[in-house]
């Protein structure tokens, strides 16, 4: 009987973890949204986060969107020309990027090299005391160190990954059109044919902007609850990505049954 | 002007039930006096002060500062009545993306309307308090422990508040640095007329310094009094405290269950 009880304990700890966790996260969310006029009065703190997780991300997240869109030209065009379709190739890389590897992979690569930092960062003000000096000269950490990084980094997602579309749809190109000889004028308006404005541009800049907030508010929650120890922040940042990789491409499932 | 600054009244507390930091603690700090909370490491000296500061509540007591039941207050009110409250953190705590100036002007920023011409004259004038001025553009990483502390106690200082605490504010300190922060205590204590309260181990800087003692062992006041009535008590935990010595009452031994012998399997 004793080992039923321990057996079902076990498997109920990471539930009642989770749905703990789940409860910590609304509530952040919570007072994120009561606090989002506070950085407005002093945007310099907005501008800063969107420097350090935007800007500084600019780099990578062009070169991955470059090296992906010349993947799927190659891919593509290998593929299509079984099918006596290669003139199908710009549609082909730029419905693949708007539509799901943009949103996805800028979330993912976001989370990787601004959201681990913004958890560390957070995380390592806790473990030196920052957030108590904060709240004890009567400033809420909230508002003063979690909301501008939030809306720092929902609106540099969206940007970034506008970036990596178009980076991505210059890679296809170079691959179809400069090293593949595809004629450049059927890449560009088969492409411009099939896009549509609302359906793949708009939608998977909404798509962005939701995986944005899901990726900062785990990166500031994580940061929050992290155990003020070397380990602890460790930790912190290891569950930030692989967290927010898990939840992004969760979410991607749910937005594209949902626009699609 | 009210009696006391602070009145913790039978507080009990712990962060789990069954193992209380402190046990039915009461104190009373007198307004515009300097009053030290000394006792061993682990003895909830640092929590005293976090309850103090409306950081955690108590399980179970009252806890007044300046006039205000802080355990009654919302989260709102605690924020407004920590503008007149000051605190050092034991290393400090500057914070590290911002300059010594950024650090010391933060309050004044976050709570006055003051131009930044005026904030700059008096982040000049708190740091020339503490002996720093012309390190305004210096970054905490670029600064010793001693100057991160003066940094810290600058900027502590810079709303001029009614009640200023001190976390171990003597800890790793070179002998030069822990008599100029001692120094630097009193006097801007006296200058500021504020109630001030230093949790410590350091006796000798302490009792110097101090108008009134409480000594803390095991989450229990043991022992208060004037440094004079202390450095005369014969309770002998304090007298084991004040001299140092090894062996008394106060144990340096973790309490275990297990017997050292058995677990080495000698008997």
């Amino acid at each position: 009987m004793q080992k039923l009880i321990n057996f079902l304990a076990a498997l109920g700890n990471p539930f009642v973890g989770f749905i703990l966790h789940l409860g910590g996260i609304f509530n952040l969310f919570l007072e994120i949204m009561l606090s989002l006029a506070y950085p407005f009065k002093k945007p310099t703190l907005i501008i800063k986060e969107i420097y350090f997780s935007g800007v500084r991300s600019l780099v990578i997240i062009a070169i991955s969107g470059w090296f992906v869109g010349m993947v799927l030209g190659l891919q593509g065009y290998n593929t299509l020309q079984r099918f006596g379709s290669v003139s199908m190739i710009g549609s082909l890389v730029a419905l693949s990027l708007l539509r799901e590897l943009g949103p996805v992979l800028t979330a993912i690569l976001f989370a990787s090299r601004a959201g681990s930092g913004i958890t560390a960062e957070i995380g390592l003000m806790k473990a030196t005391e920052q957030l108590d000096a904060m709240s004890v000269m009567a400033v809420s950490p909230i508002k003063r160190i979690v909301v501008p990084k939030f809306i720092g980094g929902i609106i540099s997602v969206p940007i970034l990954a506008c970036l990596f579309n178009t980076a991505g749809i210059f890679g296809g190109y170079f691959v179809s059109v400069v090293l593949l000889k595809l004629d450049n004028g059927t890449f560009w308006s088969q492409m411009s044919d099939s896009v549509s404005l609302h359906e793949d541009v708009i939608n998977g800049i909404i798509k962005s902007f939701i995986f944005g907030i899901a990726v900062t508010l785990i990166a500031v929650y994580q940061g929050f609850i992290a155990k003020p120890t070397a380990d602890g922040v460790s930790s912190a940042t290891t569950r930030t990505v692989v967290g927010s990789a898990l939840v992004v491409l969760a979410l991607d499932f749910i937005l594209t049954a949902l626009m699609f | 002007m009210q009696e006391y600054s602070v009145i913790v009244e039978n507080v009990t507390f712990g962060y789990n039930e069954d193992m209380p930091i402190l046990k039915n603690v009461s104190l009373k700090i007198p307004a515009g006096k300097t009053v030290a909370i000394m006792g061993g490491s682990g003895c909830g000296k640092t929590t005293l002060l976090k309850l103090i500061s409306g950081q955690i509540r108590p399980s179970l007591g009252t806890v007044t500062v300046l006039n205000q039941e802080i355990t009654k207050q919302s989260n709102k009110q605690i924020l407004e009545l920590r503008k007149k409250i000051g605190m050092l953190f034991q290393f400090g705590a500057l914070f590290t993306d911002m300059s010594v100036y950024e650090n010391v002007a933060f309050c004044l920023k976050e709570h006055t309307d003051l131009s930044e011409s005026m904030i700059k004259k008096i982040v000049a004038m708190k740091l020339n308090a503490v002996g720093l001025f012309g390190t305004e553009q210096l970054m905490p990483q670029e600064l010793s422990g001693g100057m991160s502390r003066r940094v810290a106690l600058a900027r502590s200082m810079a709303l001029d508040p009614e009640l200023m605490m001190y976390d171990e504010p003597f800890t790793g300190l070179d002998p030069i640095s822990l008599n100029v922060s001692a120094m630097l205590i009193q006097k801007l204590n006296k200058a500021l007329k504020q109630t001030s309260i230093l949790v410590t181990h350091d006796i000798e800087s302490s009792l110097k310094i101090v108008d009134y003692i409480y000594f803390m062992a095991d989450g229990k006041i043991i022992a208060e009094g004037t440094p004079m009535d202390v450095q005369n008590t014969d309770n002998p935990m304090v007298r084991q405290f004040i001299e140092g010595k090894v062996n008394g009452p106060y144990s340096f031994e973790y309490k275990t269950n297990l017997d050292y012998n058995t677990y080495l399997g000698i008997l």
